[in-house]
């Protein structure tokens, strides 16, 4: 049965479905146990402290551990509080949960689970506001989850404990709150499927987590003159280069959004990938809307100007369709 | 209490298969048909006195000197060797290299290219034991240097917080005058004289011993193994050793010292010795034999195992 839900009432409940299920799936991190948590609300009680806890403020030393954990069989969410609290801990991140698998020749895998709250929350700072998966996304060895809604945040975090790789999943402090229609039941969303949010003719847009629905608003917004596709790819790795490819041969326009730092980014990723794999369907040049490499700024009008958004979108379909 | 004459024995043997398979990849590096590779000459004292405790589900998590840890905890002598020779046939199929063996089968989870790198790792061997219920207890090796690395030190708090069932190892190799990779340095990396004095700042036992002195380690790692395997959480201990090359004539060589104190007490003979030596070069000779034996791996063999697949 569906009912409507919060993005992170979703997220819990995945993880709820997920440690009924198998009692090797544990939680840890920052304030995971604490009652306030609505993306961990109620697991500490229904669980037990021995696999819900609170770890110590150690990003190294509790990612390490959880993917030790991983290594001799268990499945652990390790919850890092914000995306950017993961850079000091770039070495359990990076070297060993990442590339722990490749390097022992698949002798052992790391079946871990990397949740992280991450993007621009207004007023956050260029500490408290960052994307990052670009940075995850270039290691080999992880897969990169960057859910834009409650139904795919469920979906895909269900699949994501049962990979047998690490897997990173980013979700969006304002998404949070958002409501979505979520089915009681559990349910697997496959990686590398991208989701057709608006189907156009015009110009392909691919953004991906809270972008998703910025470019869903510049679609509705230019319904009556342009005809705007609107691709979410969800998972960065695995990528559907295919979705994208098969959608700009349609449109023949491409717009990548992208809250990322641009620079070496996933908005070039994807623009690489057409110019190499489908330049011969381009009608105009490719166009980013991304963060233009800038720290994220305190101050909110500051932040506001070097995010996209539903505006900035607008007007980079309409120089690509040229139209005024 | 003297150790019984088997136990003495094990523990002299487990010392030589080290220094035999480290003398075996010198020898390979000589020949142009083995890569990179850190030696751990000099420490076999730590890695048999703390082993000789271990039973096979119980881990390690070890350095870019894993050879003696790895040796000691049973990992198979022919697929290290391999990896070492960068084949197909290796521990990690060629792609780990000596620093990052890792031999699943009797938990030897692994040697570590980073620093201080197994450390937060090891914790989590310890916590996956913990969650089980058993009495497996996971070993945290490291060195001097890594003593000092945040990660090391926030995987001790944790341990204590956690009450994980593991005993972290330092091994300190200049314990006289301090160095780094062999070079006298003018600012001292640590301002104390025992690594074990930090144990009471993060609230778990500690104590220091002469690496050199392998019953010395046996009867200290025995007290720490016995308490986290009945649920008293980790220990910090920390081993003196000294890097030696090959040979065995160093007075800190745990090899000679023991051999020395061996023949005095009778319990090992030139016969005995001579046996054990011969027959430990013979499964060296045979792991050498298949390394070089061995194929390279195939150039598309690159591509695989970046992921495993299944769910």
């Amino acid at each position: 049965m569906t009912r409507t839900i919060t993005y992170a009432e979703a997220i819990c409940e995945a993880q709820r479905d997920a440690m009924r299920n198998d009692p090797d799936v544990i939680l840890f991190g920052e304030n995971v146990a604490a009652p306030w948590r609505p993306s961990t609300k109620g697991l500490k009680e229904e669980f037990g402290k021995v696999r819900v806890r609170d770890a110590p403020i150690t990003e190294t030393a509790f990612i390490g551990a959880g993917v030790g954990a991983a290594i001799t069989g268990l499945k652990p969410i390790v919850e890092l509080m914000l995306i950017d609290f993961g850079l000091v801990a770039m070495d359990q991140i990076l070297n060993q949960m990442a590339k722990t698998t490749y390097m022992t020749g698949g002798n052992v895998n790391v079946p871990m689970v990397m949740r992280a709250i991450y993007g621009a929350r207004g007023g956050g700072a260029a500490t408290h506001s960052e994307c990052l998966y670009g940075v995850y996304a270039h290691m080999p060895g992880m897969k990169v989850v960057v859910p834009s809604n409650p139904y795919d945040a469920k979906g895909l975090l269900a699949t994501a404990i049962k990979d047998q790789n690490p897997v990173v999943v980013f979700e969006h402090v304002r998404l949070t709150n958002m409501e979505g229609e979520v089915p009681e039941e559990s349910y697997n969303i496959p990686f590398g499927v991208a989701n057709l949010v608006r189907e156009g003719s015009d110009v392909t847009v691919v953004a991906v987590g809270r972008m998703v629905n910025e470019a869903a608003k510049a679609a509705d917004e230019l319904k009556s003159k342009i005809s705007v596709e609107v691709i979410d790819p969800r998972t960065l790795v695995p990528l559907d280069e295919e979705a994208i490819l098969r959608s700009v041969a349609k449109t023949g326009r491409l717009v990548v959004v992208d809250e990322d730092y641009e620079r070496c980014g996933f908005s070039a990723e994807v623009a690489a990938i057409v110019a190499e794999k489908g330049f011969h369907n381009l009608k105009a040049p490719v166009a980013r809307v991304a963060n233009p490499n800038v720290p994220l700024p305190f101050n909110k009008s500051l932040e506001n100007h070097v995010l996209p958004d539903a505006v900035k979108i607008v007007r980079a379909i309409k120089n690509v369709v040229k139209v005024g | 209490m003297s150790l019984p004459d088997s136990v003495k024995l094990d523990l002299y043997r487990a010392m030589v298969r080290i220094r035999t398979f480290e003398n075996g990849i010198r020898t390979l590096i000589n020949d142009g048909k083995a890569g990179h590779v850190s030696f751990y000459t000099g420490g076999e004292g730590v890695a048999a006195g703390v082993s000789a405790h271990l039973v096979k589900e119980d881990q390690i998590g070890s350095t870019h000197r894993p050879m003696g840890h790895l040796v000691a905890k049973g990992a198979d002598l022919n697929r290290m060797m391999a990896e070492i020779a960068g084949k197909s046939t290796g521990t990690n199929k060629g792609k780990g290299g000596a620093y990052h063996i890792f031999d699943k089968e009797v938990g030897a989870l692994g040697g570590n290219g980073i620093v201080g790198g197994s450390v937060p790792m090891t914790a989590g061997y310890a916590l996956r034991n913990q969650l089980k219920g058993g009495d497996n207890v996971s070993i945290s090796y490291y060195g001097e240097g890594a003593s000092n690395q945040g990660g090391v030190q926030e995987t001790l708090n944790l341990a204590a917080c956690w009450k994980l069932p593991m005993v972290f190892v330092c091994e300190n190799s200049s314990p006289e005058e301090q160095t780094m990779l062999g070079h006298k340095i003018d600012y001292p990396q640590l301002s104390i004289s025992d690594i074990s004095l930090r144990a009471p700042a993060y609230g778990m036992p500690g104590d220091s011993g002469e690496g050199w002195d392998v019953e010395e380690v046996y009867r200290i790692a025995g007290k720490a193994v016995e308490l986290a395997r009945k649920g008293g959480g980790p220990t910090l201990l920390e081993f003196k050793i000294h890097r030696l090359n090959a040979d065995e004539d160093s007075e800190y060589c745990p090899i000679k010292c023991y051999r020395d104190k061996l023949m005095r007490e009778g319990v090992l003979t030139d016969e005995i010795d001579e046996k054990i030596r011969a027959e430990e070069a013979a499964e060296v000779k045979e792991a050498m034999d298949f390394a070089v034996g061995s194929p390279e791996p195939e150039p598309i063999d690159a591509y695989d195992d970046i992921f495993v697949e299944g769910a």
